[in-house]
Order: structure tokens, then sequence, then C-alpha cells
């Protein structure tokens, strides 16, 4: 039986109109991506890599190409049929984590499970307890470390059970050691809830932890290799 | 470099029009209102002192007046009491001028088939208290010089189109006589145009005033030549004499006069009289009250609402530098001093603030002053012939502005100099610890809620503040609101009687005889004047036959009793009811036991009970009690009519005054009809400084979430569970701002009409749960209404730019 890839780009592409210039961000991009892999988008700044996030996570709206997700075409320009595909599909994991912090570090998986209409204490307790930070349920993000925060964040992104999760610059505020435990702990829950996942940095320290490098420049892909 | 960094500041300032707009505005009203307030106080209170002076053109008003309640005398007795007021003139400093007796009758006045209740003066020598026939549109002619000549008030003329050399109809008890208009002018006893013992300015055609010679008027009422019921006293000067505004005495020397005079004149047999200063004077008392009520409320509104502005101000100033923390800190890096920095974020409160005042100094002088003149004239019917406003109001008002806003910037102005450069790069600026006793509240609550509430109280200053402006805004529109309802209510008419015909004295029988052929239900009612022991304040004394309560309507003037039980007749000590404003003013209880003065006769009663919902000081006791006091029967007859019944010609022959309870209602709905528009603009206004407060802090609120809410929305939140929370939020915030409202409109509402109320004009408000509702809903209601310009925000959200944002 032929394995139905669960992301497929083609030809896409993401230009922007400046005042003297077309900005080529996306040139013509052509990418398969398969379930289970762990991909990580390598490139210089102004390679490209976060426009072709924004578009994968439906965030924007390539300007061409097709973007079929599971057999089906991704919504393009309705902003809320966009947000619904989010909703359903992808997790997130920002930079800065991005918790609530008002929050607690259990409420803010909770919030994420009640906007999607699957609130599970127990889920969400479970993955707290995955990514190491059982103990620390009932703190204020402020109270935990950036390595700590970043863990709940990845918590939190896989709570409503993604398909894909992405990344950008995820370990970007992190010292050395603690980005080695936050892509360890991102490894393990990738492969516990079998989850899709890409990744994106100029790092190239994190290739270990991927199965795919996708190098990126000028907008379009320059090399892409499986790692065993 | 300090222009540079201010002019960044303007740049950024400018960027939120929207919020620099609205607090300009607000300032700008602070000052408007200030100065039109402050204009009207100014003018008016000049007027009325160059117009009761003793110079060509002006009045001359009274500082005495001895009136007779009981009856008219002659001649030879009003020169004698002036000759007896002279010889006792007790005072070294005061010295008498001028002791004028005058007459002055009750009466009709007959128009196209109508009649109306009139006051008619006759004025003889004219020394005091004369016709004013000011140089303005509103007069012109002579005074009346020949027995069949008349000046008629300058509001009667206006109301029924009379002109000079009209022929005009009129009665005081004796049948009807024809007077030429030879003059029209207004009288110091009517510039507040009123019928006698009321407040509510009398509608046209329903009340009348003129001035005829005292020949004119003798022979109009069929009396004796020399024949008067007020002697008039002027002292040289104007001598200040004891406010009922005020617990201090202005006036020992004058009251020592007047103590003098009613010693003296009690020891005359068969004189029985009322003496007062000028705060006896309906008319000269109200518009004093008037005028002092507008100069006290001017700083007032100047300062409630420029406070507004200065919280406004406050906020946004401290919002904009967390918004620019990042840039401060990196000028701060560079070497830019702290001076410099705070310099910008004190002068652009002082450019809201001048821009502000300007504006509403312009429109506070050429609009809202004269407009306020004018407005007032309608309503008062006193029209304002001089323009002379001081500057300094404007002064007053702008240095008022300008002190607020200047104090409102200083502390984010120094706390934007403070500002630590490394906190703020490593966001420890922003870093709040939410509260765990919050946390621990909510937490068994969904996470959306939990997140809605505190999200709602994350800034306790800032929604404390918001809180406190949106009372104080509130103030404004729940005080006129509530003093409307209670107003109606007290000048409704809602006795349950048609007409209220005036007699001259035991001409009472012939009403009731005429009441009885026509099958009319009739109640007598005696009203006489009165006085505390050793006190020239007035009370309005009704003698009823029937005390009911209003509920009951088993009487025609039904009395709306607050405490204690109603009086019971021919008591040992006779009982009475007081109303609350003089148990608030003598500090009267149920049950006491206090001697009033019926003219000269004092009179012990006891206190069975209090009344509410009277303007004026009012006892009420039963008639034949008070009548056995003061000889007199009855002052008027109550009628109620049936269907066919109405008022003839010979009913109004046996009168000296009809007034009926429809012409009451019409003056009442003319009233609110004309403060319509100004209720409107004053509710309006209050409302526009609410929803600006709260339109400010909830715009805040939302840009300060854009972080939190994008955050959401690339989480795949759907709009309307964020919708949902937004609303949650706003509700939260409604509900408690309304109830803050509610309770700052009550209190400030009652402590406001407390300092304004006097023995004149007494007034209370009673909060009902309607306008509870009302003003809290409306505070609710707005916050609501901002939800959406949130949810659009989010709509609007570039996900993409936020995304790189929070990426760096």
């Amino acid at each position: 039986m032929t394995k139905v890839p669960l992301i497929e780009l083609k030809n896409m592409k993401r230009h922007y109109e400046m005042a003297s210039e077309t900005v080529k961000a996306l040139d013509g991009i052509d990418l398969i991506i398969d379930e289970g892999e762990r991909v990580i988008l390598l490139g210089p700044s102004g390679s490209g890599k976060t426009t072709l996030l924004n578009c994968i996570s439906a965030l924007d709206t390539p300007t061409e190409g097709e973007y079929i997700f599971d057999e089906k075409d991704v919504p393009r320009n309705k902003s809320e049929e966009m947000t619904t595909f989010r909703r359903e599909n992808i997790g997130y994991v920002f930079q800065f984590f991005n918790l609530l912090q008002d929050l607690t570090v259990l409420e803010n998986i909770l919030l994420i499970q009640e906007l999607s209409g699957k609130k599970d204490q127990e889920r969400a307790l479970k993955l707290l307890e995955l990514v190491g930070l059982k103990t620390e349920t009932n703190r204020f993000p402020s109270e935990i470390s950036g390595g700590q925060q970043q863990r709940v964040a990845i918590a939190r992104s896989i709570a409503k059970k993604p398909r894909l999760l992405l990344g950008d610059e995820l370990t970007g505020n992190l010292d050395s050691e603690t980005s080695t435990k936050v892509m360890k702990t991102l490894v393990s829950a990738c492969e516990s809830e079998k989850i899709t996942a890409i990744f994106v940095t100029h790092d190239e320290s994190l290739v270990e932890f991927a199965t795919r490098v996708i190098r990126i420049d000028s907008g379009k892909i320059i090399s892409d290799e499986k790692i065993s | 470099m300090s222009l540079l960094l201010t002019k960044r500041l303007m740049r950024s300032l400018w960027r939120t029009k929207l919020r620099l707009f609205a607090v300009t505005m607000m300032v700008t009203i602070g000052v408007f209102a200030g100065i039109s307030f402050g204009m009207y106080a100014n003018v008016v209170t000049e007027m009325y002192n160059e117009t009761y002076l003793d110079k060509e053109g002006s009045v001359n008003l009274p500082d005495i007046w001895i009136k007779n309640p009981g009856g008219i005398w002659n001649q030879t007795t009003s020169e004698n009491l002036c000759q007896l007021v002279e010889d006792e003139w007790s005072s070294n400093v005061l010295e008498l001028e001028f002791c004028e007796p005058r007459l002055v009758l009750s009466g009709l006045m007959y128009h196209e088939n109508k009649s109306m209740s009139a006051i008619w003066h006759g004025i003889d020598e004219g020394n005091i208290d004369r016709v004013w026939l000011p140089e303005h549109a509103c007069c012109s002619g002579r005074i009346a010089a020949t027995a069949d000549e008349i000046v008629i008030d300058y509001h009667v003329a206006k109301g029924l189109k009379i002109k000079l050399n009209d022929i005009i109809s009129i009665g005081a008890g004796s049948g009807k006589i024809s007077y030429t208009v030879v003059g029209i002018g207004l009288h110091s006893n009517h510039f507040y145009f009123a019928e006698p013992s009321s407040l509510l300015p009398a509608d046209n055609g329903t009340f009348a005033t003129g001035y005829l010679t005292d020949g004119g008027l003798e022979k109009l009422a069929n009396l004796s030549s020399g024949s008067s019921n007020s002697i008039l006293i002027d002292v040289k000067g104007s001598p200040a004499y004891n406010l009922l505004s005020t617990t201090e005495n202005e006036g020992p020397e004058l009251e020592s006069v007047i103590e003098n005079i009613t010693v003296s004149l009690s020891l005359q047999d068969g004189i029985s009289v009322v003496i007062h200063d000028r705060s006896g004077q309906d008319s000269v008392e109200f518009l004093r009250a008037d005028v002092e009520g507008a100069q006290k409320m001017y700083p007032y509104v100047t300062g409630m609402i420029t406070v507004i502005a200065a919280v406004t101000i406050f906020l946004s100033l401290q919002r904009l530098i967390q918004s620019q923390a990042k840039e401060i800190a990196v000028l701060r890096t560079l070497g830019i001093p702290r001076t410099s920095i705070m310099q910008g974020y004190v002068i652009a409160p002082l450019v809201i603030g001048s821009v502000g005042s300007l504006i509403g100094t312009l429109l506070g002088w050429y609009v809202g002053g004269p407009g306020m003149l004018n407005y007032y004239s309608d309503i008062l019917g006193v029209p304002i012939v001089l323009d002379t406003a001081s500057k300094s109001i404007i002064f007053e008002n702008v240095m008022i502005a300008m002190v607020v806003v200047f104090i409102s910037g200083i502390r984010p102005a120094w706390q934007a100099s403070r500002l630590q450069p490394l906190e703020v790069f490593r966001g420890q600026n922003e870093v709040r610890i939410s509260s765990r006793t919050i946390q621990k509240l909510t937490a068994r609550l969904p996470a959306t809620i939990g997140l809605t509430i505190r999200s709602s109280i994350r800034k306790p200053i800032r929604l404390g503040f918001t809180f406190f402006a949106l009372g104080l805004s509130m103030v404004l529109f729940g005080t006129m609101f509530m003093m409307m309802g209670s107003m109606e209510d007290i000048f409704g008419a809602n006795n349950d009687y048609d007409a209220q015909v005036y007699v001259p004295i035991d001409g009472e029988g012939e009403v009731v005889n005429w009441a009885q052929d026509n099958g009319v239900n009739y109640e007598l009612v005696l009203q006489y004047p009165g006085t505390p022991e050793g006190d020239n304040r007035q009370f309005l004394i009704y003698g009823l036959d029937k005390i009911e309560t209003k509920d009951s309507q088993l009487s025609m003037m039904g009395v709306n009793l607050k405490d204690g039980e109603l009086p019971i007749i021919n008591s040992t000590t006779l009982q009475v009811l007081i109303d609350e404003g003089t148990s608030k003013f003598l500090d009267w209880e149920i049950g006491d036991q206090e001697i009033i003065m019926l003219a000269s006769t004092p009179l012990k009663v006891e206190i069975s009970g209090i009344t509410k919902g009277e303007m004026q000081r009012t006892i009420y006791f039963h008639r034949a009690d008070l009548s056995q006091i003061v000889n007199i029967n009855a002052t008027s007859v109550l009628l109620g009519f049936s269907e066919e019944v109405e008022i003839s010609s010979d009913l109004e022959d046996l009168s000296i005054g009809i007034s009926t309870t429809e012409d009451m209602q019409k003056s009442m709905d003319t009233l609110m009809e004309q403060q319509q528009g100004i209720l409107f603009a004053m509710n309006g206004l209050g409302l526009l400084i609410a929803f600006a407060v709260l339109f400010n802090t909830l715009v805040m609120n939302i840009a300060e979430r854009d972080f939190e809410l994008s955050t959401l929305r690339v989480l795949g939140a759907p709009m309307n569970k964020l919708g949902i929370m937004l609303l949650g939020e706003h509700l939260f915030i409604g509900i408690i701002g309304g109830i803050i409202a509610c309770i700052a409109s009550i209190f400030m509402a009652t402590m406001m009409i407390e300092s304004m109320v006097q023995w004149a004009f007494y007034f209370t408000i009673e909060p009902t749960l309607y306008h509870i509702s009302v003003i809290g809903g409306i505070v609710v209601g707005m916050a609501v209404a901002l939800t959406p310009l949130g949810m659009w925000r989010i709509y609007k959200m570039n996900l993409i730019e936020k995304i790189k944002d929070l990426s760096q």
C-alpha cells in the first residue's frame, strides 16, 4: 500500500510586492513530508524558512502553488477556515514560549484544550509528566526557568493531539545545555504521540534531533537529506 | 536634543489620535462648563446688585418689609406706623432713609374670555421698590401717572402679546375695571415670575402682575385713599442681611433693627404683622439662591471634569511609557539623561491641557456663557440687561485645568525617567506574578473563565482609576437623572382639586354657596405667614379642612407623610405637621413642642409628623385650630368640579384670584420642556465622558493583550470563543463599574444637593431601583458595546507580523 504523505507542497511561491521590487520569499518549493518525520529547516537569515513555516501552518497564504495536507487542500485567504485548520491539525512552539502569564502551567495547557473543545485534565497532567514538569503544575510561568517554560510550551502544543508540530527558533532563547534538554523532550514527545514535526532554526547542532534536514536559501530548497 | 525627544513623543501621541482627541475634549469640556457657569454667576450677580441699588434706572429694593397679613391699614395707621419706626430707630450704624406704605392686592386679570390670578401693586411715592423700565427690548413706556393707567409686567405682555396703549380689564374683588397700558416693565417682587408661594414659573396666561398708581388700585379694590397693607423701609446704602444659606449672621445690625421694630409694633393694639428682610421676599431670595448655586457649582463642575481628564491622561501616559519602554531603555543606554526623557512626558499633558483650555475658553466665553444667560433668562424670565463678565473667570478655570493636568503627568514622567535599561531588555519590567489568591479563587473555573477574570483585574491601579473616573462622570448623569425624577414628583400637580379660589377676608361664604348651588365639592384652606420664634425665616402655614395623606385620597390637598402621625384636631397643645426641610434646618423632631409666630402672635405647637415633597418650608394645621388663633376663617376654597361644571364669571367676581390645577400642570410641562435642552446636554455630557473613560481603559487593556490574543489565534482559538472571553472581561468591568457608578452618583448627588439646599429651596433625591438599574445598566451597556471593537482588532491582527514581533 502506498504511504500517503502528510504534507505536499507543489511549486509553492510567496512573493511580496514592495514599492520598487518584488521580494520572492519562496520561489517554487516542492516538498513532501511523511508522517512521523522530524524535519529541520536550516538556512541563513532571510532565506525564507520562516515564510515556509508560516505557509505550512496556514498563517500565511502562498501566492502560487498547491498545499495539500492529509490529501486535502489547505484553506487559503479565509481567516476563520485557516484558524480552524490550525486548531485541528497544528501545534506551534514559539521562540519566547508565549505562555499566558496569568495562568499556571497546568492551566496554560487546559486553556488550549478548552478552546479546541477537547478538555482533558488527565491528558494535560500526563503531558506535563512527559516533559518532566509534573511537580510544577501550579506554578506561574514567571516562577519557572526558560527551559522549563519551553517544555510547558511543548506540552501545550501537543495537548490537542495535532498531526503536525511546528517550531520557529524554539531554542533561540535558551543556552546550549537547556536547548539539548528541550530538544530531547520534544523528540520524546513526538515519538510518544506519533507527531510529525518541522522546526526552523539556524543552529546546526540541532541536526542530531532530526530525521531529515532541508536547507533553504533565497526561497528555494538547496538540499534535502534524510538522517538515519 | 530634548526638542527632538519631545518631537518623538508628540508623534507617538499623534498615532493614538482617538484617545488623544478624547482626552483633549475632556479638558475642553471642563473649562467650557466652568466658564459658562462662571459667566452666568458673574453677570447675574452684578446685574442684581446694580438693579437693586438706589439710583437712576434702578429699583431701590427695600431692606425691611412690614406686612399685614390680616387686612388693610388706613392712611392714619400706616403713617403712624412709619412715625413709630422712625422714632424707635435704634441703630447708630444704619440710617433710615425712606418709610413708604404700599398696597399690594391679589386679584384677577381678564383676557380673551379667560381670567387668571394676578397681583396688583399700587405705587404712590415710588421712592422704594420702583417699577423697573430698563433700556432693553423687554420694556417700554412709562410708569402710571393717573388712576386709569397701568404698567403691565413684561412676562405678561410677552405671553399675552399686550402692547402699549392696549386696554386691559382687571379686578381685585370688587368687579372689573379697564386700564390703559402705559408701560411694560418689571418689578423686583416678580423678577422670578411665579404665583405667590410657588416656585414653579407661571406659564403664559396663568398669572399676571401689574403696577398702578395708589389711587388706581384703591379704585379697583374700592378702598379709601391712603390704604395699604405693607410698609417698605429703605436703609441708606445696601446693608448686609442674614443669608438663609449660611450659618453665620452677615447682618447683625439690620437684624437688631428688625427685632427692635418687631418689639415696638407688638406693643401696638390691633397690629399684627410679619417683618422680614430681603431673605423673606420670594423672588429676591430665589434668584439670590440660584446665583449662589451657580457660583458654588462652577468650580466643582470644572474640577470634576478636569480630574476625569487628568485620570485619563495619567493612564494613557502610563500605557504609552509602557509601550515605549524599549525605546526609552535604548535612549538611556545611549546616555540620554533622565531629565531630558522626563521633560517630554511633562510637556505632553501641558500641551494637551493648553489646547483643551484654549478651545474650552473660546467656546465658553463666546458660546456657552452667552447661551446660558439667554437660556436662563428664558426660563427665569429675567432679561439680562448687563453683559459685563469678568475675565478673571477665564483665568480661574484655565488655572484649575492646567494645574490638574500638570499633576496628572508628573508621575508617569517620573516613572519614564526611572526605567532601568537592563530590566527592560530582560523583559523584567513587565513581569508580574499573578495574584495567587485570585488564582486559587478561580482555579475551579474553566481556564477560559479564569483567564477572563484574571485579565480583567490584571492592572488593579488602572482599573481603580478607571472606576474612580467613571464614578465621577456618572455623577453628572446620575444627579440630573435622579433630580428630574424628584422634581416631577414635587412639581407634578397631584392634588385632588381642580381650582383654588382665593377670597377676601370673610369672602369664602359666597364661594361656598356657589359650590353648593353647582354641586361642586369644596374644602376651605387658610394660608397664613409665620416664622419660628426669634427668627425671621418664613413658613408657609396651611390650615386644611381635612389633613389626610395623598394616597388615601380623602382630602383635596393631601400630604406626603414621611414620619409620625397625622395631627389630632383640637388638642390641648395644637398639633401640626412640618415638612422635612423645616425639621432639618430647625432641628425639630416628632414630639417636640415649639413656638411659632403667627404674625406677632406666639403659639406653642406640638409636632405630630413630618411630611416630604415641599420645596418651601411648610406647616400644616387643622383649619379649625388655626382659624381660632388668627381670627380668619379661610383665605381660599378648593373646588373639585364635576364634568358639567367649570369656572364661571360669577365665580370670578367672588374671588381675588383663581389658580387651576390644569394651569399648574401646564406650567410644569412648560418648565420641563424648557429644561429638556439643558438636561439633555448635561446628561449627554456625563455619558460622553463616561464612555470616553471606559473606551480609553478597555482599548488599552485590549492593546496589552495583543501578545496573548495573537498567541491564541496562532494556536487556533476561534473568534467566537475569544469574543466570549472579551465579552466576559468587559461585562465584569462593566458590572463593577456600574455598581461604583451607582454608589458614586447617589453619594455625590446627595452631597451636592445637601450643599445647595437652603431655607427657601429644599430638595432631596430618593434613588429608586429604577434609577439604580438605569445608571448601572448604562455602564454595563457601554462596556459591553466595546466588545465588538476588541473583536475587530483581533480580526484585523496581522498574525505574520505578530509572529515576527513575538520571535524578536
